[in-house]
């Protein structure tokens, strides 16, 4: 009889004990993938929380650079302001998740009827956009969406208001409304749709912000408009000092900050000389340890149970091993090899084994389907990849034949006398 | 010879199956209290991120007759849940005046408009750390000489590089400052420090004369707080920022702060300030759950793996069993001196998994904690050359993360532990003790 129809006997005269230790391989492979599986998902999951805390830099002109000039407002730097397709090339950049920055104007804003809108003191501090949901006042949680959408850059005359003025104006989102500018120095009307209404969540009666020219408004005088609404406000208005003097660009990934500066740096259609680059990533700065000790304690989670399946693994094999010493002595006083009743165990186990892989990554991937229905959204990230069946296949055979080779030395080494004489 | 005795006995004559089942318990037990040490340290990971993103609420008492006392204050930061770290603020305007009384010049040129009263006066910015103020973590001031004033008393006070070139001042200085108001309220202070602004002032032909950048005077709490109510002692102040140590109490505090009798709370704004935390508030519950994930995972294959593994173990011993009956000792004996082996061995490997969790849980503590050492000494130069917004690594008084293996946890071990060793031997015995011992023994190969 050869050892691979013997092992195939064994294999099916004792179907329960092969039942058993199929399950347990079952089981502690399901557990292994599932483990490397959660550990992923926690990386996706950090990377998600890095995400969310705004990391960002800013691109500004660099004023010591320049030249200098005076007009009737005082002095004034001479600098080359930032040009649209300059933004938009540094917001193509990989890792940019998306950017703003500000045109400020402050004009007169009138209704549908031509009338003068109600507001509070000074007029309208008018922020043009390009995308106002990563203005910094909505993204410090000082403003909110409540109505309606955000200006974004495909958005040609959308202008976002308080609802305070809305509220005194009667106003709704889809209304119409005109703003001037300079109309002394004619510079067009600028037909704009109301898209947003946005609340005001901070006190303004907080004197810590008074340093900047838009702290003299009132936040309910505060407008977004897109860009090329308010570069139409300034049309023809023809004196120096009025552009984009600084833009914001936010990071998908916090850690990545540093490389996606450097690419940006690398943009040669861009003259650095004339621009500053500033990068703000406080928030993560602050969380980092934390959550890098978050990530490092799961990854040891699951280290300790891949360790910890390796040795159950191996003390299931060596106890299955032992209990067939007789069995042991018998094969080798009828003749057979040494090495062919090794042989022929490590043939059994990987009869075991070879159904039971498989059968694991099934169940894990079941695991994972079941758990994303309990835990929706997060769950979803634990995916049990082929890559980690690869790898657990792989380093549990290797596994498996260690196992049965080592736990095989005591009882090869003897002669089958010695064995039978030590059975009870 | 009684069960007892051989259970005892079995035991020690199968030394080598006895120590696998040992082992196998041992490794189990120690896996699952590792994973519940390693559980309760990502909770406290978790507090201490949510500490870090620094959620905070701001009364703005401006309106209160006599500002938010330091009565108040006390009661505040005695309300649980609050991580200590707050920041006072006040805003008045004050003439100036050098030591003699004679009033001192202010920067007029570049101002919209020079209010009545104002010729010499300028805007008082009191913190109770004046490098917190925003002027100097936004509005881009920096300090040029001296010290910044952290101290709530001192009568100290932070003057503008052009203002002290102006008026001649420098550090150690004495200068007045008097209240614009008609009060009679005159305070002696000295110049600890002079500062400049590295950002221009974008609101140059808006601003009012005091407004401006050259004519803003930072001091301390309690000499704001006399300029603002005549008081001596005891700084009442006009604004409060106080943080919390997990933004989702947020709304409970501040309720309970308003609760707070004796104060005119109506006349009061408060400000909730969580938006870093309510961005990374979904994301965070997904690492939470993640963690949650595991244990249940690991819990479950575990309870599974044992069972399984107790069942194999039995099966090795229907001979035995077949034998025992066949003795005529009874078929309950039989199955107690089974659980009593387990049992027996189950608790040793408890008590000793305690010892090995223990230090495997120690180990992994460690090599955390050199990592947050490591990573606060690590300067991160983020921009090369260029403007960095270089800020000291603000010390956020995180808890420091424990992995250790709780009582509570060991007790659930145990517990759990000891019914699955129970419950699974009976269940694996079961159908061996429903056969007549010549069935059993007649089944054998």
């Amino acid at each position: 009889m050869n050892l691979g129809l013997r092992a195939l006997l064994y294999t099916a005269r004792k179907w329960k004990k092969t039942l058993l230790v199929f399950c347990l391989i079952l089981s502690i492979s399901t557990l292994v993938l599932s483990g490397l599986a959660i550990a992923d998902a926690q990386e996706e999951q950090t990377e998600e929380v890095r995400g969310t805390t705004g990391a960002s830099f800013t691109v500004q002109r660099d004023i010591s650079t320049g030249g200098w000039s005076s007009g009737s407002g005082g002095s004034y730097s001479t600098q080359e302001f930032m040009t649209e397709d300059m933004i938009r090339e540094i917001a193509s950049v990989d890792g940019i998740q998306g950017y703003d920055a500000s045109l400020i104007t402050l004009p007169q804003i009138f209704n549908a009827d031509g009338e003068s809108l109600e507001h509070e003191n000074y007029g309208f501090y008018n922020y043009g956009s390009y995308n106002s949901q990563y203005h910094e006042l909505f993204l410090s949680g000082r403003f909110e969406l409540v109505e309606g959408t955000h200006i974004t850059d495909d958005m040609s005359n959308g202008i976002m208001i308080s609802k305070e003025l809305a509220e005194w104006n009667g106003l709704k989102v889809g209304d119409t409304l005109t703003g001037i500018y300079y109309p002394e120095n004619n510079t067009p009307a600028v037909d704009m749709e109301i898209v947003g209404i946005f609340d005001v969540v901070a006190d303004k009666e907080d004197q810590v912000n008074m340093y900047d020219d838009s702290s003299y408004y009132d936040y309910s005088s505060y407008v977004f408009c897109s860009m090329e609404a308010a570069e139409g406000l300034i049309k023809g208005w023809g004196e120096d000092g009025d552009g984009i003097s600084e833009a914001y660009f936010y990071v998908t990934d916090a850690a990545q900050l540093d490389n996606v500066i450097k690419d940006v740096q690398n943009i040669s259609s861009i003259n650095w000389n004339n621009y500053t680059i500033t990068s703000n990533d406080e928030v993560y700065q602050n969380i980092s340890s934390a959550l890098s000790d978050t990530g490092t304690l799961i990854t040891t989670l699951i280290v300790v149970i891949t360790v910890v399946s390796m040795v159950l693994i191996t003390l299931i094999l060596f106890m299955s091993v032992r209990s067939r010493k007789r069995e042991t002595g018998i094969l080798l006083a009828v003749g057979i090899a040494k090495p062919a009743v090794v042989l022929q165990y490590l043939l059994e186990t990987l009869l075991i084994a070879v159904p039971a892989f498989p059968l694991a990554y099934v169940c894990s991937r079941q695991v994972a389907g079941t758990l994303g229905t309990l835990f929706g959204k997060t769950a979803e990230n634990v995916i049990v990849t082929p890559e980690h069946f690869m790898s657990v296949t792989i380093a549990g055979g290797i596994l498996l034949i260690m196992a049965v080779l080592l736990s095989g030395i005591p009882t090869m080494r003897l002669k089958p006398r010695q064995i039978l004489s030590q059975m009870e | 010879m009684n069960l007892c005795k051989r259970a005892f006995l079995y035991s020690i004559r199968k030394k080598g199956k006895t120590f696998t089942l040992l082992a196998f318990l041992l490794v189990m037990a120690t896996l699952m209290l590792t994973c519940f040490s390693i559980q309760s340290a990502t909770e406290t990971a978790n507090a201490n991120i949510k500490k870090a993103l620094l959620g905070y609420f701001t009364i703005n008492g401006k309106q209160l007759e006599g500002g938010i006392t330091e009565e108040v204050r006390e009661q505040i930061l005695g309300i649980d849940g609050l991580s200590g770290r707050y920041t006072l603020r006040s805003y008045s305007y004050a003439e100036y005046c050098d030591a003699q009384g004679n009033p001192l010049a202010i920067n007029t040129e570049e101002a919209a408009q020079i209010p009545e009263g104002y010729e010499h006066a300028g805007k008082i910015v009191a913190n109770s750390n004046s490098q917190d103020d925003s002027y100097f973590t936004e509005g881009g001031f920096e300090l040029t000489q001296g010290e910044p004033i952290t101290t709530e008393g001192g009568n100290q006070v932070l003057i503008h590089e052009k203002f002290a070139q102006r008026n001649g001042l420098s550090v150690g200085d004495t200068m007045l400052l008097k209240d614009v108001e008609g009060k009679n309220r005159t305070i002696p202070v000295t110049v600890a420090g002079i500062f400049t602004n590295t950002k221009e002032q974008d609101s140059i032909g808006i601003a009012p004369s005091y407004d401006l950048y050259d004519n803003i005077v930072f001091t301390d709490l309690s000499t704001a707080a006399s300029l603002l109510y005549g008081t001596e002692d005891g700084a009442s102040v006009q604004y409060g920022d106080f943080y919390v140590d997990n933004p989702d109490e947020l709304e409970r505090i501040m309720d309970e702060v308003k609760d707070i009798p004796g104060v005119a709370w109506e006349d009061c704004t408060l400000t909730r300030y969580d938006n870093d935390y309510q961005n990374a508030k979904e994301s965070l519950e997904g690492l939470q759950n993640i963690v949650f994930i595991a244990i249940a995972v690991v819990s479950v294959i575990c309870f599974l793996v044992l069972a399984l593994f107790l069942t194999l173990r039995l099966r090795g011993r229907i001979h035995e069993t077949g034998i025992y009956l066949a003795m005529g000792i009874s078929k309950g004996s039989v199955l107690l001196q089974y659980l009593l082996e387990v049992v027996l061995v189950a608790a040793i490997a408890l008590v000793i998994s305690f010892g090995t969790s223990t230090v495997i849980s120690h180990q992994i503590g460690s090599s955390l904690l050199s990592q947050v050492t490591s990573e606060t000494y690590e300067t991160v130069d983020l921009t090369g050359e260029n403007e960095a917004a270089e800020e000291p690594a603000e010390d956020l008084n995180l808890s420091e993360i424990e992995v250790a293996v709780s009582g509570r946890d060991y007790a659930m071990v145990w517990g759990f532990g000891m019914v699955l060793c129970v419950a699974s031997t009976a269940l694996a015995a079961y159908p061996i003790m429903k056969m007549k011992p010549k069935s059993i023994l007649s089944q054998m190969s």
